[in-house]
């Protein structure tokens, strides 16, 4: 489609325009050089090495936010799968594949909810010894 | 403990090995290219499975049956994209595993690489305990994953994690500030259907949608290795960027209190009284135009920029923008710097911080 085509197909598309700018500046610092992008970073008044670790830092917290949330399940016995998660409205949702208690996590707060944290998993002891068993 | 029998003693004192002279010669590296694995384990079964899944999912695997054999191929191979280490391995060759001892080997050696390379990831299978709250161990390896239920599921989302987590450490920091601009600049796309979030959660979301993307989950967004760390957070940000913004359209959630005004005889009255009554979204043209009407006014002095964002709003490329406005190349790039530079400036950038 050309320029006037995509126009005329996005007139009735409202927001259309400034996610189309935003979106192409976004793109466009993507090829910057590593050079480039610190000058504009210092330019800006920002201090490139500083926001450079607080990037690294949001995504190192959003790493140990998930990994509390698995831990602390864990560590009361109840089994959560990473791969059960599920995307909900408020958040993730999960449950104890041996229990069956739920769990959900909003990652922007870290915050966990859910009956699974109420207390030690009650099938667990059941699981362990039949899995010993098995092994034997 | 009630898996410990009592006659073990439940809190054993670590101490970190002796250094371990070794009569062998050193080992060749197999980490130069692929990704690589040291797996400790001295249970036939267990070692054969570990290690074909492994290979599977990638690794190539190194191999010890004890801890003393594991400390020199770490020393002479590492580092290692992970090591996995079973709990309860015995120290040396020929030797088995004592029942009537703390089961400290295998604790001791994860201590032992730590001190090599304190930021080598590593996991811990300690399957006969219950949960991973029951695992003896010293509070500097408390942040080492636990393999507590010996499943497929459980072992390759540990894996991830370390994976995710070297990847993070391994962004150099011209990548991670093009990672923070381009969630700002997707922020700023969105607009209201933000929500207030920014470029922050923009980016924590991504990464909490990687770890749990495994290869079989719907709901997430698995890392294929074949692409980098940022094209696939990239990729991440732009999914749910426009996840975002349907579920924001899906609920029109604009309220009436932020569109009404009051007129000289303290009436209310709503600016899209006067839109089209057939225009479903008029409320949301309004403030949508009213937010590109404020970044155009950022550049009425500059008449390339305001040029520049024309031709970006309508959709043209590059080489179609320049052509029309008869820019060149530099003019081109100079006034999207200027555009970005103001629009990230810390009055300008909408964000909280």
């Amino acid at each position: 489609m050309g320029a006037e085509g995509r126009k005329m197909a996005d007139n009735t598309n409202h927001d259309w325009h400034l996610e189309t700018i935003m979106n192409q500046l976004g793109d466009s610092v993507l090829a910057l050089s590593d050079d480039g992008i610190r000058a504009e970073v210092s330019e800006g008044g920002a201090d490139p090495d500083e926001e450079a670790e607080r990037t690294r830092t949001v995504l190192h917290e959003s790493l140990q936010k998930l990994e509390n949330v698995n831990r602390r399940l864990s560590n009361l016995g109840h089994t959560v799968y990473s791969n059960g998660w599920h995307r909900g409205r408020s958040g993730y949702h999960n449950a104890c594949v041996t229990c069956g208690s739920f769990v959900s996590f909003i990652p922007a707060t870290g915050e966990m909810r859910g009956e699974a944290l109420d207390g030690r998993c009650p099938r667990r002891d059941e699981c362990t010894v039949r899995r010993r068993e098995a092994s034997r | 403990m009630a898996h410990l029998p009592s006659f073990i003693d439940a809190t054993p004192r670590f101490r970190h090995p002796e250094p371990l002279e070794l009569a062998l010669p050193p080992t060749q590296s197999i980490n130069a290219s692929r990704r690589s694995a040291l797996l400790v384990e001295n249970d036939k079964s267990l070692l054969e499975f570990l290690r074909r899944f492994l290979k599977d999912e990638g690794y190539a695997v190194r191999i010890a049956k004890n801890t003393e054999e594991g400390f020199r191929l770490y020393r002479d191979c590492g580092p290692f994209n992970v090591v996995l280490i079973n709990y309860c391995t015995p120290k040396s060759e020929g030797l088995g595993i004592d029942c009537l001892s703390p089961q400290i080997h295998g604790v001791q050696l994860a201590m032992a690489i730590r001190d090599i390379d304190p930021s080598q990831g590593i996991i811990i299978a300690a399957t006969a305990y219950r949960t991973a709250g029951e695992v003896p161990r010293p509070k500097e390896l408390m942040d080492i994953p636990l393999l507590i239920d010996f499943s497929i599921f459980q072992l390759r989302n540990l894996l991830e994690k370390i994976e995710v987590d070297r990847a993070i450490k391994g962004l150099t920091s011209s990548e991670l500030l093009q990672l923070q601009l381009f969630a700002k600049f997707r922020i700023r796309g969105l607009g209201r259907a933000a929500r207030g979030r920014d470029w922050e959660d923009l980016l924590e979301e991504a990464l909490c949608r990687t770890l749990i993307g495994a290869k079989d989950n719907q709901n997430g967004r698995h890392w294929n290795r074949r692409v980098s760390f940022v094209q696939h957070l990239k990729g991440a940000i732009l999914s749910i960027a426009s996840l975002w913004k349907r579920q924001f359209k899906e609920e029109s959630t604009y309220l009436l209190s932020e569109l009404l005004s009051h007129d000289a005889e303290g009436k209310d009255y709503s600016p899209i009284d006067n839109v089209a009554s057939g225009h479903t979204l008029a409320d949301q043209c309004l403030i949508e135009n009213e937010e590109k009407d404020r970044v155009f006014g950022l550049f009425m002095d500059d008449s390339e920029a305001l040029q520049l964002l024309r031709g970006l709003m309508d959709g043209l490329k590059k080489t179609e923008i320049v052509a029309r406005y008869d820019l060149d190349e530099k003019k081109y790039a100079a006034a999207l710097r200027r555009i970005r530079l103001k629009l990230l400036s810390r009055r300008n950038d909408g964000s909280r911080g």
